[in-house]
């Protein structure tokens, strides 16, 4: 897969301290941020849906809302937001646990 | 010797009281919840190698100064980040939960609490679209995620934060959709004398108009949000003038393309941890619940001290100096200082702050909430999106005698899911408010924990018992 572009910076990214996966596809990310920054450097913005089935997009941007949860590394609903990069870091968008469980149900 | 005082936050006044302390050779624990210290106004860029002229050299100033006076005495101060205190029963002991999720009490003599404020949500049709944020939550990505937002951006909302945000959205190459400033250009005008307690902020305030007009960007007082719209993501946001009680007149409507809203309607301290420490708090005629703080920045529990925002909305810089505050009464409690000397050193801190809150009173004025913004929702609009309970069900509620922000909680399950309520309070309160006739009508009642932890945080504590 292509990797991913970070179009959103507002200055270039001059070294890229590691690179993570967003929906197994790469990116490029420095030491420091935070995955909700990336996922906005790329232009990823409807996050995943809630427990209610609404698609929900990052809202307080500093750990309040629970409104960026995204699957990190295979956990559930971790805060974009509060999480910061790491190397080869597996972030899943679009996915909620409660939602397919009762789907199937 | 008791434990080192404890500070709990990281932001300029739990940054500046460990400075007072250091400069009087008095060690500090920090507790932070972030991986950087400055809270959301002084964070910095999160990533190496970022120039800020961006943000104004005022601001570049002012972070620089604050980062390199904290870096001096750095070694005095047992700084823990990425800790969030998500408990605090009992009057000597916080639980905090550390980087890697486990459980720690953490002891103190002396506690300054320094936790601030978050935004308050406004609910209105369409709020909840991918694209729609606050206005805070904005300009931290623009400052320390050094991420722009998809533009058009329009920013509505109301006070100052709305044209300095918009002048960085453009100096960071953002198009800026434009400018809805709620309350009324007169009302502004009124207050310019008290205003002019800060001169620079003043004039900084007006060099934001005149950028934003060079550059042609629509700026509108009296005008406020009505509707968001988008399939998926936000595409247009729908605008009406306000009146002065913020009731939108929907017959004079626009329509304005944008891809991101920034919402910037005020903000709301947060008292989960001094609610939880049982001290004594106070509603603000804003409409928030603030804790109650004596001129020596002390709670009604004289060893536990409260600094910054969590005590009412008054900014960083009179963060800065009530943190000082905090901190000369910490060192009179210990000894260090004789009640000669602090309160010398009060007094200095005190007349600079007087100033700001001359100037503070102005702003709090001209962005006096209106009373009709709370019927923006409709009836299927979402208010608590944690737990899907819509304006209907408030309504409802209303209707069938509830009075309390408890018992709507038990009616409606509003402020039960992940984010405590922290969203849905200001709006919930309002209604509550204005049903009853009343002033008090309760505010939410934090619980250990104040935040969701896994069961696993749990695993060190039972180890322990």
């Amino acid at each position: 897969m292509d990797d991913l572009n970070r179009q959103y910076d507002i200055q270039p990214l001059i070294k890229a301290d590691m690179s993570i996966l967003i929906n197994g596809q790469a990116v490029n990310a420095a030491k420091g941020e935070t995955v909700l920054s990336v996922l906005n450097a790329v232009g990823v913005r409807q996050l995943s849906p809630n427990d209610h089935g609404e698609m929900n997009g990052a809202y307080c941007g500093m750990g309040v809302c629970y409104c960026c949860l995204v699957k990190i590394d295979g956990r559930h609903k971790r805060r974009a937001c509060q999480t910061l990069v790491q190397p080869g870091m597996s972030v899943e968008t679009g996915t909620n646990r409660v939602t397919a469980q009762e789907a199937v149900l | 010797m008791s434990p080192d005082p404890v500070i709990v936050g990281g932001g300029p006044a739990a940054i500046s009281a460990a400075i007072e302390l250091a400069q009087h050779g008095v060690r500090s624990t920090l507790l932070e919840e972030a991986s950087r210290l400055g809270g959301v106004v002084y964070r910095g860029p999160l990533r190496e190698g970022v120039e800020l002229d961006y943000l104004g050299e005022r601001y570049k100033d002012a972070l620089h100064k604050l980062h390199a006076e904290f870096a001096d005495i750095a070694h005095s101060v047992d700084v823990r980040l990425n800790h969030r205190v998500v408990g605090g029963q009992g009057e000597h002991s916080l639980q905090v939960l550390d980087p890697d999720e486990r459980l720690q009490e953490v002891g103190f003599g002396q506690l300054l609490l320094g936790a601030g404020c978050h935004e308050r949500s406004v609910p209105f049709p369409g709020w909840t679209i991918p694209g729609v944020i606050m206005l805070g939550g904005l300009q931290l990505q623009i400052k320390s995620g050094v991420v722009k937002p998809r533009g058009p951006t329009l920013i509505v909302g109301t006070g100052p934060l709305l044209m300095l945000v918009a002048c960085q959205l453009h100096a960071a190459g953002v198009e800026v959709a434009g400018v809805y400033e709620a309350c009324e250009f007169t009302r502004i005008a009124k207050e310019s004398l008290a205003l002019l307690n800060q001169p620079q902020l003043f004039l900084d305030g007006l060099s934001m108009l005149m950028y934003l007009k060079r550059h042609g960007v629509t700026v509108r007082y009296g005008w406020g949000v009505v509707q968001a719209r988008g399939d998926g993501e936000l595409s247009e946001v729908i605008v009406a003038p306000y009146s002065d009680t913020w009731q939108p007149d929907l017959s004079k409507a626009q329509p304005v393309m944008a891809r991101t809203l920034a919402v910037g309607y005020g903000f709301i301290p947060r008292t989960q941890l001094t609610q939880q420490m049982g001290l004594d708090h106070a509603y603000n005629v804003d409409g928030y619940l603030a804790v109650k703080a004596d001129t020596w920045q002390r709670s009604n529990q004289p060893h536990i001290h409260l600094a910054g925002d969590v005590t009412g909305m008054r900014g960083g810089e009179a963060a800065m100096l009530t943190g000082r505050i905090a901190a000369l009464s910490i060192l009179l409690q210990r000894g260090v200082l004789s009640e000669k000397q602090a309160r010398a050193q009060r007094r200095v801190y005190l007349s600079r702050l007087n100033t700001i809150v001359r100037f503070r009173g102005a702003i709090d004025r001209y962005t006096q909430r209106g009373t009709r913004q709370i019927e923006l929702p409709q009836a299927d609009t979402v208010v608590c999106r944690c737990e899907n309970v819509t304006r209907a069900d408030i309504d409802l509620a209303l209707s069938q005698g509830v009075q309390d922000m408890a018992s709507l909680k038990m009616r409606t399950r509003v402020s039960m899911g992940d984010c405590q309520g922290r969203m849905c309070v200001g709006y919930c309160s309002d209604r509550l408010r204005e049903s009853t006739g009343r002033q008090d009508v309760g505010w939410l009642r934090p619980r250990f924990p104040l935040e969701p932890v896994p069961f696993s945080a749990f695993t060190n504590a039972c180890k322990d018992a």
